[in-house]
């Protein structure tokens, strides 16, 4: 690119606004397809009523919280109150600023790259961003003056602690497997292996995954937030916008996860097999793909596989929930870590 | 309160108390539970009743027999069947009167029916408290079937006033006995899917194998009936051990538990409903004919006396005892409720557990608070 | 333990198998009845809104002494009239009423009417008789009772003055007691 104006402030500007739309779009419509996904499952139909099917729902239900009216417990501590919900949001959109969503492409003679930016540290750098948002769970809990709720802020913030680590050791053997932080070039690395690292990775995969699942707080994991429970959790005291603002932030998480499983895990915007069937993937029938329905495709079996788990299973118990993460978890995936390493120590050589 | 302060396990633990209910989504109607809390450890549990207190007792004074029925079906609202057949049972064992076998052929079919909904309802809130929310609607699904056959048998889905106090009000429609037969084929395959999504699942075995134990001579001691003594161990189940309406002629058996615990008791249940299926087919394969009411006057006025009378409904063993003094109305009609005696052994249940653990043994006990508070 | 025990412990099969039964509901009907554009349809015997047809009513009280609430309220006066020439004594309604919003529905008021075909009955099917206030607008006189003022018949109903009969509640000629079949 010529001008540096067009590349350094237009185009970011463009990125940044398209990413966030999108992505706010898709955690609010994600609220839709869970309930309609659910209860397709429960032998009945979900919304159907606002708008053409039901899709205007999540407009209608934004709109409501937005009109609502805005309780404060009266001795809350305000300012950290109102940081609450925001340190929950926040981290959560901010993690999308590296996530590749597909290969560098030509528009208008431009290069232009589907992704925010690529720092070559981009795993650590989820890895410390995500984390900022137990800062939300705890302080939203503390600021609202019920000791029920901090109770249940204090819970919900060790549960997500707890699975970072396992989570954390999984992607390790990501990045034993592809050598870079960068996810741009895990994902490159992926294509240069010809195979997804799931494959290599099944136990990795599937122990990311799942502890994403309790680090967004959802069922089976779901214990802090439950209404069968004595108290509502961390949310308890929230109405209104600051409440959606809680719910968007967990659905974005979910978004997060499953983005950055696809691109550990799944080939990012590679299709299966990308060397082998390169001949077919190329072929005029299916050349018109772009890279970034592969992306979307994969990212929407996982959120398919969230709600799933949701519609099928009883929730552990708070204790239990701790017991998997610290003796099943982590032992399960330290051995895995050391398995991957030596597996790439006799393939790889490096 | 006095006997919660005697209870002190951790002496320089800071206890709270706090109070479950009423209103929450899952206490199972309005109980409240008195909670002492060492952290999230029980301490002890004290259920506080009475706000579905409707009189009903009272109420049943100033009735016609008859027109108590339909008071009885909002006892137990679950399960408003069998709270029929105990109460007509009492009245007609009080007269000396015996129904013909048609009639009583049909309250049997009515009452398995009745227990499999029971049983749907205990199974769909129980495994919802627990976090599973999908078999809440599959087994209301299922419900939704057998009310369907209730609405065409006596006109109610659930407020079934469907039993008269000599026999039945109405014979049965046409093509009842095809729609029922239809049911019960297909349901032991539901009740196999149910199975699938909980039995062998190991979050439900972590969330239910050794909560809530009883131990057989506790519950004896504290008058349990229904799942929870069969859950511990105790064979006892009132259609065998003094049959009625001719359960004696019925081959099925009694399921019971080995430990006591919440796992035992839904196993138990989800046999039940398997028994249930095998008393309809049994009655539907050999229904009687002959007239569904017996001679018994218009207005009813049993002789002075008093006597007991009870049923295995699928809470427990729900009873009458009716005290006549020779007049159109009783004199004094009271329950016994199965809910209320199963209830009292709530704290045992729980004491040492977690909060989380309360709400399962709760759903586990299958309480209704209309029977519980009347 | 067997290497499949051992596999079976660590990875969950049996959770995959709940996840089976929850996705092939996912393709099954659904049994959702889109109210109120479709409506269950209630069975014969369904106890639902009062029918009542003033001309078959002998005033006899069975009703309001079988109602176990007592929300009959019955008024009537003898009145003379000539029958084939004899001076006969008839009991003519002054006030037939039904305090619905305490009524349970139970049927003990149809059973206990001893006319051919029925003066009160319950088999009509139409169970829409909501209102915003409930004191006057459920509190259903005789002439409310029969012009179905603030019932919603259900489809194919007709409210009793336009010949709702009980056995035949959609009007069509319709012969014998009612008799609850």
């Amino acid at each position: 690119m010529t001008n540096p104006w067009v590349a350094f402030l237009l185009v970011p500007l463009v990125k940044i606004v398209v990413i966030l739309l999108a992505v706010i779009l898709l955690a609010a419509y994600m609220s839709f397809f869970e309930r309609k996904i659910l209860a397709y499952m429960q032998i009945r139909i979900g919304p159907n009523r606002v708008g053409p099917r039901g899709w205007l729902q999540p407009i209608a239900d934004a709109i409501k919280l937005l009109v609502k009216e805005d309780i404060v417990p009266a001795r809350a501590e305000k300012l950290v109150y109102f940081l609450g919900p925001v340190l929950v949001v926040a981290p959560a959109l901010v993690v999308f600023s590296v996530i590749p969503f597909g290969p560098a492409f030509k528009l208008f003679g431009y290069e232009v790259a589907p992704y925010l930016t690529d720092v070559n540290i981009g795993i650590l750098f989820i890895l410390g961003v995500s984390s900022i948002g137990v800062y939300g769970v705890i302080l939203g809990g503390w600021a609202s003056n019920n000791k029920f709720s901090m109770m249940g802020g204090l819970r919900s913030a060790a549960q997500l602690v707890s699975y970072e680590v396992p989570m954390g050791l999984s992607v390790v053997t990501v990045l034993l497997m592809a050598n870079s932080l960068s996810l741009v070039k895990i994902v490159e690395a992926q294509k240069q292996a010809g195979v997804w690292f799931f494959i290599p990775g099944i136990v990795a995969f599937f122990i990311y995954f799942v502890c994403g699942v309790a680090e967004t707080n959802r069922n089976p994991f779901d214990l802090p937030e439950a209404e069968s429970e004595l108290v509502a959790g961390f949310h308890t005291e929230y109405s209104g916008m600051k409440f959606a603002f809680y719910f968007l932030a967990e659905y974005a998480n979910m978004v997060v996860i499953s983005s950055i499983a696809t691109v550990l895990f799944l080939g990012g915007w590679l299709p299966p097999f990308p060397n082998w069937l390169a001949a077919l993937w190329a072929s005029p029938a299916l050349a018109w793909i772009p890279p970034i329905a592969w992306f979307v495709l994969k990212m929407a079996v996982f959120l398919f596989v969230y709600i799933w788990f949701r519609g099928t299973f009883p929730r552990y118990r708070f204790d239990q929930l701790m017991d998997l993460g610290w003796k099943v978890f982590i032992p399960v995936s330290l051995v895995n870590l050391v398995a991957v390493g030596a597996g790439v120590l006799l393939i790889g050589g490096k | 309160m006095s006997n919660l302060e005697s209870i002190k396990p951790f002496p320089d633990s800071e206890e709270m108390e706090i109070s479950f209910g009423p209103q929450h989504p899952a206490t199972h109607g309005v109980l409240r539970v008195l909670l002492r809390l060492d952290g999230e450890r029980i301490v002890d549990a004290k259920p506080v009743i009475g706000y579905l207190h409707r009189g009903t007792e009272k109420i049943f004074e100033r009735e016609t027999y008859n027109g108590t029925i339909p008071h009885t079906d909002r006892l137990d609202y679950t399960a408003a069947a069998t709270n029929n057949q105990a109460l007509v049972g009492a009245v007609e064992k009080i007269m000396g009167v015996t129904v013909p076998p048609r009639a009583a052929a049909i309250r049997v079919m009515l009452a398995e029916l009745q227990r499999i909904a029971s049983h749907t309802i205990w199974l769909g809130t129980h495994a919802l408290d627990i976090g599973a929310q999908s078999p809440f609607f599959y087994t209301f699904e299922e419900r939704e079937k057998i009310l369907d056959l209730f609405e065409e048998y006596c006109g109610a889905r659930l407020t079934l006033n469907s039993m008269r106090v000599g026999g039945q009000p109405y014979e049965l429609t046409d093509g009842w006995v095809d729609r029922c037969r239809a049911f019960v084929d297909q349901f032991p395959a539901r009740v196999a899917e149910w199975e699938r999504l909980l039995t062998a699942n190991r979050i439900w075995k972590l969330r239910t194998i050794g909560v809530g134990v009883i131990s057989a001579a506790s519950a004896i001691e504290w008058g349990l009936t229904g799942p929870p003594l069969r859950g511990s161990g105790v064979k006892w189940d009132v259609r065998k051990v003094f049959p009625y309406d001719r359960y004696d002629e019925y081959d099925f058996e009694i399921p019971v538990g080995a430990n006591g615990d919440t796992y035992d008791r839904y196993l138990v249940r989800l046999e039940e409903m398997r028994q249930s299926v095998r008393i309809l087919q049994q009655c539907l394969a050999k229904l009687p004919d002959g007239p569904v009411m017996a001679k018994v006057p218009k207005v009813i006025k049993p002789p002075k006396g008093e006597v007991y009378f009870s049923v295995e409904g699928p809470k427990g063993e729900l009873g009458f005892y009716v005290v006549s003094d020779g007049g159109a109305n009783p004199y004094r009609l009271h329950v016994r409720p199965a809910c209320f005696i199963n209830l009292q052994a709530l704290p045992e249940m729980v004491r040492g557990l977690l909060v989380a653990d309360l709400i399962a043994v709760i759903g586990t006990l299958d309480i209704v608070l209309g029977e519980i508070d009347r | 333990m067997s290497f499949w025990g051992l596999l079976a412990s660590i990875v969950p099969f049996e959770l995959g198998q709940g996840l089976g039964v929850t996705g092939r509901f996912l393709f099954k009907k659904k049994a959702t009845i889109q109210y109120p554009e479709v409506k269950p349809v209630p069975k014969d015997r369904f106890r639902g809104m009062f029918g009542f047809s003033e001309e078959r009513c002998i005033a006899c009280h069975a009703c309001a002494k079988a109602c176990p609430i007592d929300i009959i309220h019955i008024q009537d006066h003898f009145e003379e009239v000539e029958v084939d020439g004899k001076k006969r004594k008839k009991k003519v309604l002054d006030r037939y009423d039904i305090d619905v919003k305490r009524c349970m529905f139970c049927g003990l008021c149809e059973e206990a009417c001893p006319t051919k075909p029925l003066a009160i009955w319950l088999t009509t099917k139409s169970y829409e008789a909501s209102a915003y206030e409930r004191n006057e607008r459920l509190y259903f006189t005789k002439e409310r009772l029969q012009s179905w003022d603030g019932v919603r018949p259900y489809p194919g109903v007709v409210p009793p003055r336009q010949g709702q009969m009980p056995d035949d509640p959609t009007g069509g000629p319709a012969a014998g007691r009612g008799e609850p079949k």
